[in-house]
């Protein structure tokens, strides 16, 4: 048995997560996967995923939003750079905390809960030995969670980024339309080109590792061992959360470097 | 876990419970929330960048672009109006900021516009524009422009030279003792003075003693000149009036005037009398001419005589004084 930590140096289990992104992005893109089974499976996922916390989460958002706004804008007054402080909060909040916290809050709330259900199904014996991925059992079981948790991330993302907008300019400004202009024009020099295809490349990256990380550890369960499947789970997790990471930084390194 | 029903269900094959009707619509508005949210913020932010707006171009060149950065401002009376876009080092060392400008906004900016590079001390480099003529012609799109550099860090060290300088002055002035001190000091004394019962005089005169003098003098001079009124008055009297001075000097004139008519008609005597004078002086000198011969005459006969008394002399012997004797 291999302790979480260790999944991240196997090779083999970087190559399998591989494997079964190529197949599952393939076949999510394709039209053909989607039989109404496969459709409400995902619909299902989505509405356990993301609807039913969608109140939760975007409440959280406000008060996080809500204390960063405040720490950041207080900050700047001290400093004397206030007229920095909404581009600082659309940078810091918007940019990089909500869409990194979306991605841990989705894999927290239901990567360990998906990827217990995938592990067991392999011990079950009721999905193949990955080399045999790609049968009829992947899509109909796993490329619609995929979807659905892809999808979910990207709801939950932008909505919450919503708010965090608006709260930021009722911050600033109240509630009038007087600082619009003023607002728009940070905005348009926070979201150049570069940015706002960084930022909706993270986005999607962010989206397929939260779908696709507890799925694909999942299968490494042992099939008729039970005692893998709280291994491969943990597995999962941490491989997530090292990714989920990565791409973070890689983000912030191509965009300020 | 809510759903927990209906996981088991989604667990087994084949065995999909059929899908509640709101549960699929309450998805589809999730998910179709979220795409009009991005997409509206995608082109939300596309507007905001200018990206369907109508911009010129405008090349700044300057020596030093350091502080300024793409996305920067350039502002006018306070009002971002376009974005920097590219800086470019040229070819001759100078650097070439490409700033965007769109068109509804390019009207404040005139072909007599100056641009400033404004650096301070916090914060980003800021580009300015002033316009001091709005019926100048319109900038021309991809006009090229000089920019001023306004660098407030370059220009510390000699505001603190000069503040120093300016500080020790002040020192200086201020400590006890100085001139400006002692002029605070009069300047006092003279207020005070100037507070006094003689006021202004007492001031300036420096004691009330010689304020009273000078007010004395004034009076005494009001006397004087109260009395040169009355003596004026009575000399006016005197010489202007009726048997005055003036008229009385007419009369003399008149007099005057006949004696020297007599005067003159004397006078034409006395040349008749001179005429004569030198007529007779005429004649007494030829009288005198005649004069001169005579003596010579005399002279000659006197000569004769004498030397007739010698030849007597001495062919007399009972004389023999040879001693001659001049007349």
């Amino acid at each position: 048995m291999a302790y979480g930590g260790e999944f991240i140096l196997r090779p083999r289990s970087w190559r399998r997560l591989g494997r079964f992104a190529g197949y599952a992005v393939a076949a999510a893109l394709s039209p053909s996967t989607y039989t109404p089974a496969a459709r409400e499976m995902a619909v299902r996922q989505i509405y356990f995923m993301a609807w039913k916390v969608l109140a939760g989460y975007l409440a959280f958002t406000a008060v996080l939003s809500l204390v960063l706004i405040e720490v950041v804008s207080s900050a700047a007054v001290t400093y004397g750079v206030s007229q920095y402080a909404i581009e600082l909060v659309l940078r810091v909040l918007v940019l990089e905390v909500i869409p990194l916290m979306t991605a841990l809050f989705v894999a927290l709330r239901t990567g360990s809960e998906v990827g217990a259900e995938v592990a067991l199904m392999r011990v079950n014996g009721e999905i193949e030995d990955s080399e045999q991925i790609g049968a009829m059992r992947l899509y109909n079981e796993l490329v619609p969670r995929v979807a659905a948790a892809a999808l979910s991330v990207f709801a939950l993302n932008t909505l919450a980024c919503a708010l965090a907008s608006a709260l930021t300019y009722t911050v600033f400004f109240g509630f009038t339309d007087a600082g619009f202009e003023a607002f728009t024009r940070v905005v348009a020099s926070v979201f150049d080109e570069l940015v706002l295809v960084g930022f909706l490349l993270k986005s999607l990256v962010f989206g397929l590792a939260v779908a696709l990380i507890p799925i694909a550890t999942g299968l490494e369960a042992e099939r008729g061992n039970p005692r893998s499947v709280p291994f491969a789970v943990l597995a999962g997790l941490v491989k997530l959360f090292f990714v989920v990471g990565a791409v973070a930084v890689l983000s912030l390194v191509v965009k300020y470097l | 876990m809510a759903g927990e029903e209906d996981r088991q269900g989604s667990a087994g094959p084949g065995g999909f419970s059929l899908l509640p009707r709101s549960l699929g619509v309450k998805v589809g508005i999730l998910i179709g929330l979220s795409v009009i949210v991005a997409a509206g913020f995608i082109v939300y932010v596309l507007i905001a960048r200018g990206t369907f707006e109508q911009t010129q171009r405008l090349y700044l060149i300057t020596d030093n672009a350091e502080g300024v950065r793409v996305g920067s401002d350039l502002s006018f009376a306070g009002f971002p109006i376009g974005i920097v876009r590219r800086i470019r080092l040229r070819d001759d060392g100078k650097v070439r900021i490409s700033v965007r400008i769109p068109v509804e906004d390019a009207k404040w900016l005139r072909a007599s516009s100056v641009f400033v590079l404004d650096v301070p001390i916090v914060g980003a480099a800021k580009l300015r524009a002033f316009t001091s003529n709005l019926q100048d012609a319109p900038l021309p799109d991809h006009a090229e422009r000089p920019v001023l550099r306004g660098d407030t860090a370059q220009e510390i060290p000699k505001l603190v030279a000069t503040a120093r300088n300016i500080l020790e002055s002040m020192e200086e002035l201020v400590q006890a003792g100085s001139s400006l001190q002692q002029s605070i000091a009069n300047a006092r004394t003279v207020s005070e003075r100037m507070a006094g019962k003689q006021g202004l005089l007492g001031a300036a005169l420096g004691s009330e003693e010689n304020a009273k003098k000078v007010l004395a003098a004034i009076d005494n001079t009001n006397a004087v000149l109260a009395r040169l009124d009355g003596v004026l008055a009575k000399a006016d009297k005197r010489v202007l009036s009726e048997g005055g001075l003036v008229d009385e000097t007419q009369k003399a004139v008149v007099q005057a005037n006949a004696i020297l008519g007599e005067v003159r008609a004397s006078l034409k005597r006395v040349d008749g009398i001179l005429a004569d004078a030198q007529v007779v002086a005429g004649n007494a000198k030829a009288a005198t001419a005649d004069l001169g011969a005579l003596r010579a005459e005399v002279e000659a006969s006197l000569r004769k005589v004498s030397a007739l008394i010698d030849e007597i002399n001495r062919k007399w012997p009972f004389e023999r004084d040879t001693k001659i004797k001049l007349p």
